[in-house]
């Protein structure tokens, strides 16, 4: 039971409680009425804003003008160009004061934005937007389709192909041609039917030709306008970025949506986890992402309401499956992978690490996806006795030293994860017990953020890795387990190479058919279930804390950081 | 001779800058592997993204001829841009170092103001129990770590003070996130920060003071003083004090290297937008054009530093002669 | 009479001079031992050094025989227990005993404070002698290298070495010694070269006497004071450096308890479990003073202005 359901109950039981005590109270005594009306009062706004969670999603009868937010969080941005960020921080800004063709509701589904409707062609290739009429950006010149064309082509035009965009990759191969038939329609051809193409980039912020149109390729890489946005078209607009402290923003009159209730929003840059709780209580901050540790902090605190939902984050450990790698033969065996993560008691960690704040995860698709499957072939619940005898009989037997061995080799590996995560340190710790308990020596070793994803990525001396991941909102899961990514620079850095994994991921991004994608993907989640070369710990649940000020904010699943289509309607009680 | 002195010392410095930048560059490519500033592990990233970024950025090059390169742009005063987000890296030197120094500058004023006291009041009572009293107390304040110093400030006067409906300090940045940026906002910022700095400063110097002070009221011409008929106090503030200052001006002065680094984990604790905390994220993100650049400048002021630590060494001591 | 053995008597600086009271000479060591004897708290903080050693030392015997814990032994049924008849201090968030890694961690930040210390002290004391004692381009070469180095900003060096070699408490301690020997590399020469110029030195030197000779015998005794005052006060500063390197996360990596990093994973459970901070918090802070403390008081009883 969600948290939300919670409080919505608790919010039901006082409106119970009160109607029950105002029956028994005489009608007609004045001060005891005029309690009572306090009290009734309170509880029905009680109990509507648990039921709504953050204060009603659509008041905006009541709605003031004016105010500000501050919104905080870890990193500082990098850039507010839409065709060069990839990190969060800078792709949180960018969505504040850009909009896309596209936008995403919080449960994923994809929705208008600038362009008002879109056709996709009966052969999957051709995708033929519809932009609003009388779009505008924030210095009143109008968007066009030639301003969408320009900034597709930042990234797959070899014209601009000194541009250091992270998204060339995708974008050249799956993009054949933008045209621009009129100045309210785009028509984008792509190379091959490619499923997840409408979710993963229709959404990026388009950029103003006028302004940086004349620009050639390197002199873009290093344009004030991407640390400094001039012209932005999103709710609001760019004021400053003072380094290492915040960015300013300013309500976009010329928005097409109409222009926001707010005055400014602000992005503050926080130290830590600790800090995003202290200025929650304070009020220096209006919203922040809460860490799970954090949670309890803010039990009691009046001002701050807190929203959780599942997430498609999550934790994963992989195996190196390399056989010319030093673990390599390990882990060759499926049943010893298997063992491994049926002696791990999932739950637990999830209640003494984040402090129940995560979902057990059966399946490598997140349970808030379309295609996700709630019981794959092979479910691992935790079962000790089981672990140990599959390794028995998989021909480990225990030593003298208590740690199981085979043909002269121990089962003992190392297992990496980053420093300054305090989460997976913990996580290391636990599973390190549990594996010695079944005659398993796996010893923890923290290193550096860069070091490990170089070893992910490239260099691939690990015998074991953990690591947080993050997919969006197609279940395309090609990053992580098709063979083709285990080239360096791939993300597939404990080479799982499976054939039959690998078909079924190129089906189902070759159709748009979602009914064939989710029985391809269903398959695909059983065969992973058993293979288990890279076992998913748990989906983390978002937690995020709003002041109670602020109004009609509505996150979810898939409003959190980037796609807020609601931040148009957010306003604050105080004005100010 | 100080001046052949100085100018001998001001070519080896030259060296020394040259030397701690090649080190800085090597120490990171040995140990950056292949990892490409600014990548995340992002499911959107291609394999040749990546090796593209790599190239751009010219991390494939050898490291002597990056270096080589670098020098010359750094001889031209162009310091290159930041490899994560493109600013260039003198923009981003030139926003934060005026804040790191506003708050060593406040540390340091702090610390001046209460260690002199605490100094002289242990000299003049040395021996007794107030001067051990006063020496713990004046160490005490840096016997605690911190960051530790800082979350309990931060706990005791920002959030358990608004809690109660009292006026309360922030918590972080230099200022304001709303109609920031005026004078007692930015002070109002400032205290938390500064005190915990100052706490180190209080401690190595009401130490010093009080031996400074020691040294100087046994000298022949207090005596004299004294002897003539003067006033304590005036014998006390007048002369003892003033020529116990004056070595003080060196320790103030040999805190500049210390600019950088010294500040750097009260930086990072109340998200003090410094040059400490810009160096130390982004030496974590191997971003080396800033990396490069910051310690460029942290070297300048280090040798500064230094070369005025030893002019004023020899200025006090005759003794010590530079041939 | 002026024998070898009464040349070695005035090498002491303000030694063997009879008062006029007739009270018996006493070299300087004796009197700097009476100075710092009639110190109280500098005796204390000194003692308490000491026993924080040697239950650091004894940190395997303590758990065997005291807590009946193991510092890496997690128990996730039994996490944030409060002080309590089991776990004398509670348990952190993964149920593992806090006074047992207290102790543990004792043994590693102590550990690596004294190593640290030591190394610092071995390598720049032979670095500051060689150089205050040859002069010349001796002296240019090895204060141009000690500036070097003291110019790197510490914290980049503690970054990239960090990365480099693995920090377990051996190698933190060569990690952080290698920024602090430069310091003490400055302050031994800069002691050098204030002694070399006494008569006493010139006066051995020209009797001929040998380089080696000339600095083990003569010179470091010299120099001597000074190093135990900076041994001490440093002991407590490594500890905070090593404190602010495990908030930092570039120190003793967990599971591994040292005081700094317990410190700095309990800092977000405040709210609920305030002891884990407390705790670790509380260790740092009274070997810290007590460093502090010993420090200074060594430094006042050395100091030969100061006649009880």
């Amino acid at each position: 039971m969600s948290r939300d359901e919670d409080a919505a109950d608790k919010g039901f039981a006082q409106f119970e409680k009160f109607l029950d005590e105002w029956s028994r109270r005489d009608f007609l005594k004045r001060s005891g009425g005029a309690a009572a009306y306090m009290a009734f009062a309170g509880g029905v706004m009680e109990f509507l804003q648990a039921c709504a969670g953050n204060g009603n999603s659509n008041n905006t009868t009541a709605a003031k003008k004016g105010g500000h937010v501050v919104e905080g969080n870890f990193s500082d941005i990098r850039t507010l160009n839409s065709m060069l960020s990839s990190d969060t921080a800078s792709n949180q800004v960018i969505g504040l004061m850009f909009d896309g063709l596209t936008n995403q509701k919080k449960d994923g589904t994809v929705i208008p934005a600038l362009a008002e409707s879109w056709k996709t062609s009966s052969d999957g290739l051709t995708y033929t937007f519809k932009l609003r009429s009388g779009l505008k950006f924030s210095d009143g010149q109008p968007i066009t389709a030639d301003d969408v064309k320009f900034t597709y082509a930042l990234a797959y035009d070899p014209a601009y192909k000194d541009f250091a965009s992270p998204r060339r990759g995708d974008l050249s191969k799956y993009v054949a041609s933008i045209d621009t038939p009129d100045a309210q329609t785009v028509v984008l051809k792509t190379t091959q039917v490619y499923a997840p193409f409408l979710a993963a980039h229709g959404q990026y912020g388009i950029l103003p030709k006028h302004v940086l149109g004349s620009m050639d390729a390197k002199t873009l890489n290093t344009a004030a306008y991407n640390t400094a946005p001039t012209v932005t078209n999103g709710p609001f607009k760019f004021v400053s970025w003072e380094k290492g402290q915040q960015v300013t923003m300013a309500r976009n009159d010329n928005y097409w949506a109409g222009p926001p209730y707010l005055d400014q929003w602000i992005y503050k840059v926080l130290p830590d986890s600790v800090a995003v709780t202290n200025q929650l209580k304070t009020g220096e901050i209006d919203i922040g992402p809460i860490d799970p540790g954090q949670f309890d902090a803010l039990t009691g605190v009046s001002t701050v309401v807190r929203t959780e939902f599942p997430v498609p984050t999550f934790t994963f450990y992989a195996y190196q499956l390399d056989p010319a790698k030093p673990a390599g033969p390990l882990f060759q065996d499926k049943a010893v992978r298997q063992a491994l993560l049926y002696a791990l008691d999932r739950q637990s960690m999830i209640q003494a690490i984040y402090f129940g704040h995560g979902q057990v995860a059966n399946s490598p698709e997140p349970p808030t996806s379309w295609a996700y499957k709630a019981k794959p072939q092979v479910l691992y619940t935790f079962d000790k006795a089981k672990a140990a005898s599959m390794l028995d009989a998989a021909g480990w037997a225990k030593g003298p030293d208590g740690i199981r061995a085979k043909n002269g080799q121990k089962l003992k590996f190392s297992m990496i994860t980053n420093a300054g995560n305090k989460q997976r340190e913990s996580l290391l710790t636990v599973m390190q017990q549990a594996w010695h308990d079944i005659g398993v020596e796996a010893t923890p070793s923290l290193i550096q953020f860069p070091q490990l994803v170089s070893q992910i990525v490239d260099i691939r001396t690990f015998d074991v890795f953990l690591v947080g991941f993050n997919w969006s909102v197609d279940p395309d899961e090609s990053a992580l387990f098709h063979s083709r990514n285990t080239a360096p620079g791939g993300f597939n850095g404990f080479d799982f190479k499976n054939d039959q994994v690998d078909s079924i991921l190129d089906q189902a991004i070759g159709t748009l058919d979602q009914t064939k994608r989710k029985q391809l993907y269903g398959q695909f989640q059983d065969i992973m279930s058993d293979v288990v070369p890279a076992p998913i710990l748990f989906f983390n649940t978002g937690i995020w804390g709003v002041n109670s000020r602020v109004q009609n904010t509505d996150f979810g699943p898939f409003n959190q950081y980037q796609f807020r289509p609601w931040l148009k309607n957010v306003w604050v009680t105080d004005g100010k | 001779m100080l001046a052949k002195y100085v100018a001998r010392r001001f070519l080896a410095s030259i060296l020394v800058v040259l030397g701690v930048t090649a080190i800085t560059l090597a120490l990171m490519k040995t140990t950056s592997g292949s990892y490409v500033p600014g990548i995340d592990l992002n499911p959107s990233l291609r394999p040749e993204d990546i090796a593209r970024l790599r190239a751009d950025l010219g991390l494939d090059r050898p490291g002597w001829e990056w270096y080589a390169t670098w020098i010359w742009g750094v001889l031209h005063g162009d310091f290159g841009h930041s490899m994560i987000d493109g600013s260039t890296v003198w923009s981003h030197v030139a926003d934060r170092l005026p804040n790191t120094i506003e708050l060593t500058g406040t540390a340091i004023l702090i610390g001046v103001l209460i260690a002199i006291p605490v100094g002289v009041i242990g000299a003049l009572r040395h021996g007794t129990k107030t001067d051990h009293t006063m020496t713990v107390v004046s160490v005490a304040g840096f016997a605690v770590p911190q960051f530790w110093m800082g979350l309990i400030l931060i706990l005791i006067f920002s959030v358990t003070l608004e809690q109660h409906g009292l006026p309360w300090l922030p918590s972080s940045g230099a200022y304001s996130a709303v109609n920031g940026g005026d004078f007692f906002d930015r002070l109002e910022h400032l205290i938390l920060p500064a005190t915990v700095l100052s706490f180190f400063y209080i401690s190595t110097w009401s130490r010093f003071i009080r031996s400074s002070m020691l040294e100087v009221l046994s000298q022949d011409y207090i005596r004299t003083a004294r002897a003539k008929g003067m006033s304590e106090r005036r014998v006390v503030y007048l002369h003892g004090l003033r020529n116990a200052l004056i070595p003080l001006i060196t320790l103030i002065g040999l805190e500049l290297p210390g600019l950088v680094s010294g500040g750097l984990v009260v930086e990072v604790v109340f998200g003090w937008p410094g040059i400490g905390k810009l160096a130390f994220e982004r030496a974590l993100q191997y971003d080396y054009t800033t990396v490069m650049g910051v310690t460029f400048f942290a070297t300048l002021l280090v040798i500064a530093g230094n070369l005025l630590a030893d002019v004023l060494y020899g200025v006090l001591d005759p003794r010590i002669r530079y041939g | 009479m002026i024998g070898p053995s009464r040349v070695a008597e005035l090498e002491m600086p303000g030694a063997a001079v009879e008062t006029a009271a007739g009270r018996p000479a006493q070299s300087y060591w004796n009197e700097s031992w009476e100075r710092l004897r009639h110190n109280p708290i500098g005796m204390m903080a000194g003692v308490l050094i000491l026993i924080f050693a040697l239950i650091a030392i004894l940190a395997p015997a303590f758990s065997a025989v005291i807590t009946h814990f193991q510092p890496q032994s997690i128990d996730l049924s039994a996490t944030f227990r409060p002080p309590g008849a089991t776990h004398l201090i509670g348990t952190d968030e993964l149920g593992r005993d806090t006074l047992t890694r207290l102790i543990w961690g004792g043994r590693v930040t102590l550990g690596v404070a004294f190593l640290t210390v030591g190394i610092a002290l071995t390598v720049g004391t032979a670095t500051g002698m060689a150089a205050g004692y040859y002069g010349g381009w001796i002296d240019d070469l090895l204060m141009r290298f000690v500036d070097t180095v003291l110019a790197i900003p510490a914290i980049f060096l503690f970054i990239l070495m960090s990365i480099l070699i693995h920090p377990t408490p051996i190698t933190l301690a060569a990690i952080i010694a290698s920024v602090g020997w430069g310091s003490v590399a400055r302050l031994v020469r800069g002691e050098v070269l204030s002694v070399k110029q006494r008569d006493f030195i010139l006066a051995t030197r020209s009797i001929g006497a040998r380089d080696f000779r000339m600095m083990f015998r003569h010179l470091l005794p010299n120099v001597l004071p000074v190093l135990i005052v900076a041994a001490s006060l440093g002991v407590g500063q490594i500890i905070l450096i090593e404190a602010a390197l495990d908030f930092l996360g570039l120190g003793i990596q967990p599971p591994t308890p040292s005081w700094g990093n317990m410190l700095t994973n309990a800092e977000s459970y405040f709210y609920h479990s305030a002891w884990l901070v407390y705790f670790p918090g509380i260790m740092i802070f009274v070997t810290v003073l007590a460093s502090n403390v010993f420090g200074n008081a060594i430094r006042d009883a050395f100091d030969p202005r100061l006649k009880t």
